[in-house]
């Protein structure tokens, strides 16, 4: 009777193991620095690329777009010139670099970030993966920006970075369901709460609520600013939506939604700040 | 493997990614995008068998892992499982049948999607199984079935004179795409 070679399976074995490996090394945060230098250059390198071929790609998709919906493309224009006359007899300036500059604007004064310095950024994509809430910067080391600062927009907290290469910088969103966010509530000094995500699109839960705490809706949570806590103080996060204490919870169960607009975020500002500071 | 071989594999390994971080990332489909580096172990496994199914899924998936926030290495461990359950699955099959590849697509990134999910929840990341998992799992493998032949073609040319148990891989290329 012929024997099955056990070389696959020995071959998996191997594979395995080294997986495992190295998702223990980098979960254990030594060897999270090779890893996350090994991102960062592979997104360096993969930078021009990315840009090359999009700059390829884009004019043809526009075009199948445009071919494939060609009457709906039609009727659009004939909307939007006849937009464009209204516009133009009525004189209105309202245009998309003014929107922007708008949005610019507020981010340069953000009476909670007080004298700390910012780096303003663009989002430029929504995340790689399906499984992380979490946006693209144009913005990286070569800005100043680093692992772990605090991404802010005109409404309050975003997220923090969690990867940046030369050029570009990842941040987590304050949703994403590895994101904890340390906060006050309530009059001064404020009592604490973490504030935790539960994925993009989804309000986000507060732990370490007492029971029966008198919650309004409305009412902002702000970063604690804790010795040692990843965001500087006072920055706000998210308001309360609903609050209710089941009949045999020690914990109140509380809903909040972000202060920032986090759908549809265009720019934000990097706070240079890092918990030693 | 000669130098040449290797290189070959290199670039159709490239190639994918480039395609998957260009286009696939602008393609959303209900909010996903399509994760065509999925289908790297599933084709690897039919052309290959369970070992070069399993190695190629591994490589794959540290690449893959270079631009992905969740833990690094969990595509590797994720992919060398697939590539390798793939490959056994195939192995008593015509290799050469239209349907396989497809079949093999939709099955095998159905279960990726899943597998991810779970490991990642397991490695303490427990929101990874509160995303739309079922949107996931529906558009990658469908988009993968779709493209499961091209895929295919392409890899049995980049596994050239690499293919188990004796069958060309040109032979198990060209049969798919039939």
């Amino acid at each position: 009777m012929p024997r099955r070679s056990r070389r696959p399976r020995t071959t998996l074995l191997l594979l395995v193991l080294a997986a495992i490996t190295i998702i223990t090394l980098d979960a254990r945060g030594g060897f999270h620095v090779v890893t996350s230098g090994v991102r960062s250059v592979a997104s360096d390198a993969f930078s021009p690329v990315r840009s090359g071929v999009n700059a390829i790609v884009e004019p043809i998709g526009s075009f199948l777009a445009g071919s494939v919906h060609y009457g709906a493309v039609r009727e659009q224009n004939q909307k939007l010139q006849a937009e464009i006359a209204q516009l133009r007899m009525q004189q209105a300036s309202a245009t998309d670099q003014g929107e922007a500059l708008k949005q610019l604007s507020a981010l340069l004064n953000l009476p909670y970030l007080g004298n700390l310095q910012t780096v303003p950024a663009e989002v430029t994509d929504f995340g790689s993966s399906d499984f992380a809430a979490t946006v693209d910067l144009d913005v990286g080391r070569a800005d100043g920006v680093q692992l772990d600062m605090p991404v802010v927009g005109a409404g309050g907290l975003v997220g923090k970075v969690v990867a940046v290469s030369h050029h570009t910088a990842t941040v987590r969103l304050i949703t994403d369901g590895q994101s904890a966010v340390g906060t006050r509530y309530g009059a001064a000094p404020g009592s604490l709460a973490v504030l935790t995500g539960t994925g993009a699109g989804k309000p986000l839960s507060a732990d370490l609520v007492p029971s029966n705490t008198p919650l309004t809706p409305g009412e902002v949570f702000t970063t604690s600013g804790l010795q040692g806590a990843l965001f500087p103080p006072g920055i706000p996060v998210a308001t309360v939506r609903s609050a209710h204490t089941g009949t045999t919870a020690s914990q109140e169960s509380v809903s909040l939604q972000p202060t920032a607009d986090l759908t549809h975020l265009r720019y934000v500002s990097v706070v240079l700040w890092g918990p030693s500071a | 493997m000669s130098g040449r071989d290797a290189a070959r594999l290199v670039l159709v390994i490239f190639g994918f990614v480039v395609v998957q971080e260009t286009v696939m990332l602008d393609l959303r489909i209900g909010g996903v995008h399509p994760d065509i580096l999925v289908l790297l172990p599933i084709v690897a496994g039919i052309i290959g068998g369970p070992s070069r199914g399993a190695a190629i899924g591994f490589g794959t998936g540290l690449v893959s892992d270079l631009f992905l926030v969740t833990p690094f290495g969990l595509s590797a461990l994720v992919g060398c499982l697939l590539g390798f359950a793939v490959g056994l699955a195939t192995i008593a099959l015509d290799r050469t049948a239209w349907w396989l590849a497809p079949t093999a697509a939709l099955g095998g990134s159905a279960l990726y999607v899943a597998t991810y999910g779970a490991l990642g929840s397991v490695l303490g990341q427990p929101q990874m199984l509160h995303v739309a998992l079922v949107r996931i799992v529906v558009v990658v493998s469908v988009t993968n079935a779709v493209l499961a032949w091209p895929a295919m073609r392409i890899m049995a040319w980049g596994m050239t004179r690499s293919s188990t148990e004796g069958m060309p891989t040109s032979d198990i290329g060209a049969g798919a795409a039939r």
